[in-house]
């Protein structure tokens, strides 16, 4: 009751706010306070709003739609409150909070800025949030009332049950939301002239920011699907992960290109294509998430009205991007490039320049099936096979360029240590061909993609000790970088598995190890029983790893999920599933030994310490 | 003589090891490149649904019966449609699909060395 009608109360303020912005645009020399106060009242009727929310999932209060469909009284009361944003009007709820709330930050932040251009990534701004207010109330109100009331809801889809996908939500639309304040900004600063190294200083927190988040968001989702999903894998180029994919590096790209920005006030019209793309890239992506378009194009025709909606507000909004573009931007940039071939100038652009790529192969799988389908009604299937296909091979030169270019200086630069650089990649091939060679998988490509990983693994590694500090933030992101690709690539090379049926107390062996399939026990959860699988893996060397795989029966709604058990150490994982196989006391056991996983989480926990350093970082120092 | 026999039969043993994991591991592989019909974005190599089992039978089967991973791909092609396969054909459907990143790529390429290389 109260939450709909604060929404109402906050779309109204968006009016007061662009009134009198566009009256404080004309007349006055400083912003006026009192657009401040309305930012801040309306963020304020937004959190009155989203509380409410919540208080009704608390309460399980099924006179509202959203909590019957999504809600259950056994629910754990976490699981009542992460279930507010694990539903589509609740997530646009959260969007549109996070909007206000960032938008309110950004005008305390930004006094030092000039304040024509203050007011303008303002209104641009409130132009999201009333699209997002409007698109809440008319079709996704998630206060809409049932009567009579039901005794019961439905209940929340057990695998989303989960506290990293409890908290995996917010922080990802932290990161999108985020990317929303540096298109409004980037708009801001074409229509009032204000793109510049000063410009660029400024927005490099945002897109630090948004990074930040957007990286952390992604990695908790991956995690969520490694030990939720039952099948030992953490990406498997899905739809829906490659639409937060697709913003991470359009952002990446931009917060290099920033830099040369920042530094030299050149590369403006990318630095503002990259801004607008970005921030249209992180909202098609929710939205083709929320929407159901991603997995069949069917789901779009079921609810044709939240559909049109996206479009129309998305092309729109894009529309309004291209025009300020061409008719606001001037491109002030001197014609003639003073820097060589061999300088940090030419090796961003390189970064810039396979990242692109990176997006558009992305991007491609991505659409182009929807596409197709659309016109010629042929079903294809774009997977794993295809991506690695377009991305393993370039990445090679990319992590060789990576690891050169922050050596680079600005301008024109020689190749400084020759000598330990090519010290450093005869090691770094000799050891992948030692660990390839090592285990009989004798392929080329292989070796040298490990190698190139080793290699930045190395330099970077060795710039820990010889800079002292100097630019220690981009040197740890870097540095993380490399442990990713290299764990990814030494897990994906050296996993093992297998998959076999066993009664209870059967043994499986092989020569590595045995698995016993000891007994099970019951136990009840809160809204779930479960049967718990008691395992005795026994190694070569005679260690024993007790292994409990969990089988659990949801009662709301009526689902089994199957939680894996999986013994962690610094070199590998042991995952373990089991899943009942049908009308047979046969389970069916999936055991894998994945090498390395815990440090990809680890080294993207450090890719984004890295740009938690830039940003508290006190001066620019490349 | 007892003893060349004894040899002949654990090297035999040994290449029959040899050769039914090798079928192990293109069954593994074909498995790990076919969607999931039933299921939500899994492989069939990933899945535990009654079709995911079905078609490991089928792809073990074949492999016993001869067929090499690509006869097998285009068997199950006609069978299911293009849609079961996760490595998408290269053909005059999926020309952009394969062919536009690699030309982003040379055009990107491109543009970087017109715009800041080439001196006027």
């Amino acid at each position: 009751m109260i939450g709909s009608y604060s929404l109402n109360f906050g779309l109204f303020f968006s009016f007061f706010i662009i009134f009198f912005s566009i009256n404080n645009l004309k007349n006055a020399e400083n912003l006026d306070k009192k657009i401040i106060s309305f930012t801040f009242l309306q963020f304020f009727f937004v959190i009155i709003s989203f509380v409410g929310l919540i208080v009704s999932f608390i309460n399980s209060d099924f006179s509202n739609e959203t909590v019957f469909n999504h809600s259950h009284t056994t629910k754990p009361l976490f699981y009542k409150i992460s279930g507010t944003w694990g539903n589509h009007e609740g997530s646009l709820l959260l969007w549109l909070l996070v909007l206000t709330l960032f938008v309110f930050i950004f005008l305390l932040k930004s006094d030092r800025q000039p304040k024509n251009y203050r007011i303008f990534t303002l209104l641009f701004q409130q132009i999201i949030i009333i699209g997002f207010f409007v698109f809440l109330i008319k079709t996704s109100s998630p206060f809409n009332f049932i009567f009579p009331v039901p005794e019961e809801g439905l209940g929340l889809n057990p695998i989303l049950q989960d506290p990293a996908l409890a908290i995996h939500p917010p922080i990802l639309y932290l990161g999108y939301v985020g990317s929303s304040i540096i298109f409004s900004s980037a708009l801001a600063a074409m229509v009032s002239s204000y793109v510049s190294k000063e410009w660029a200083k400024h927005i490099k927190q945002w897109v630090l920011v948004s990074w930040i988040f957007l990286t952390l968001g992604i990695l908790l989702g991956s995690v969520w699907a490694y030990y939720e999903l039952g099948w030992g894998g953490f990406w498997f180029w899905d739809p829906v992960e490659n639409v937060s994919l697709m913003p991470w590096f359009a952002l990446t790209t931009l917060l290099h290109c920033i830099l040369v920005l920042e530094k030299k006030g050149i590369l403006t019209s990318w630095a503002m294509v990259l801004s607008i793309a970005t921030f249209a890239l992180s909202m098609s992506g929710t939205f083709l998430v929320r929407s159901g378009i991603l997995n069949s194009v069917h789901t779009f025709a079921n609810d044709p009205e939240r559909g049109l909606f996206i479009l129309i507000f998305l092309f729109s909004l894009i529309f309004l991007s291209i025009f300020i573009f061409f008719f606001f931007h001037k491109d002030k940039e001197k014609t003639e490039n003073n820097f060589f071939w061999l300088s940090k100038e030419t090796s961003i652009l390189v970064n810039n320049w396979f990242m692109m790529y990176f997006l558009s192969v992305v991007l491609i799988g991505t659409i182009y099936p929807i596409f197709l389908e659309v016109l010629t009604s042929n079903k294809i299937s774009v997977g794993p096979p295809f991506y690695n296909k377009l991305i393993l091979p370039l990445l090679i030169p990319f992590l060789f360029a990576m690891a050169i270019g922050p050596k680079l200086k600005w301008i024109k630069s020689d190749f400084q240590d020759k000598l330990n650089m090519l010290l450093l990649l005869i090691i770094s091939f000799l050891i992948s061909a030692l660990i390839i060679k090592e285990f009989d998988i004798s392929f080329l490509v292989n070796t040298i993609l490990v190698s190139s990983a080793f290699f930045l693994f190395f330099v970077t590694l060795r710039e820990f000790f010889i800079k002292k500090l100097k630019n220690l933030s981009q040197n740890v992101a870097h540095f993380g970088f490399s442990l990713l690709i290299l764990s990814i690539l030494l897990n994906n090379i050296f996993s093992t598995e297998v998959i076999t049926n066993l009664k209870i107390g059967e043994t499986f062996k092989s020569d590595k190890f045995s698995i016993n399939f000891a007994n099970i026990v019951q136990e009840n959860g809160k809204n779930f029983k479960s049967i718990i699988g008691k395992f005795k893996v026994e190694h070569e060397d005679g260690s024993i790893d007790a292994l409990r795989p969990e089988l659990r029966i949801y009662n709301q709604p009526n689902i089994v999920t199957s939680e894996a058990d999986i013994k962690t150490n610094f070199f590998t994982d042991k995952f373990i599933t089991m899943n009942y196989v049908q009308n047979q006391e046969y389970f069916n056991i999936r055991y894998q030994v994945k090498p390395l996983m815990i440090w990809i989480w680890i080294s993207v926990l450090l890719l984004s310490f890295g740009g938690l350093m830039s940003m508290f970082k006190k001066r620019y120092e490349i | 003589m007892r003893l060349l026999h004894i040899f002949f039969i654990i090297v035999l043993i040994f290449n029959f090891n040899l050769i039914k994991a090798d079928e192990i591991e293109t069954e593994n592989k074909i498995a790990k490149n076919l969607r999931c019909l039933i299921c939500q974005g899994q492989s069939v190599y990933d899945s535990d649904s009654e079709f995911a089992l079905s078609l490991k039978l089928v792809i073990s089967n074949k492999i016993s019966e001869g067929m090499t991973e690509e006869q097998i791909y285009s068997f199950l092609k006609k069978k299911y449609g293009e849609w079961i396969l996760y490595d998408p054909v290269l053909n005059k459907n999926t020309y952009f699909l394969w062919l536009m990143p690699l030309l982003i790529f040379l055009v990107g390429g491109a543009i970087i060395i017109k715009k800041f290389y080439i001196r006027k």
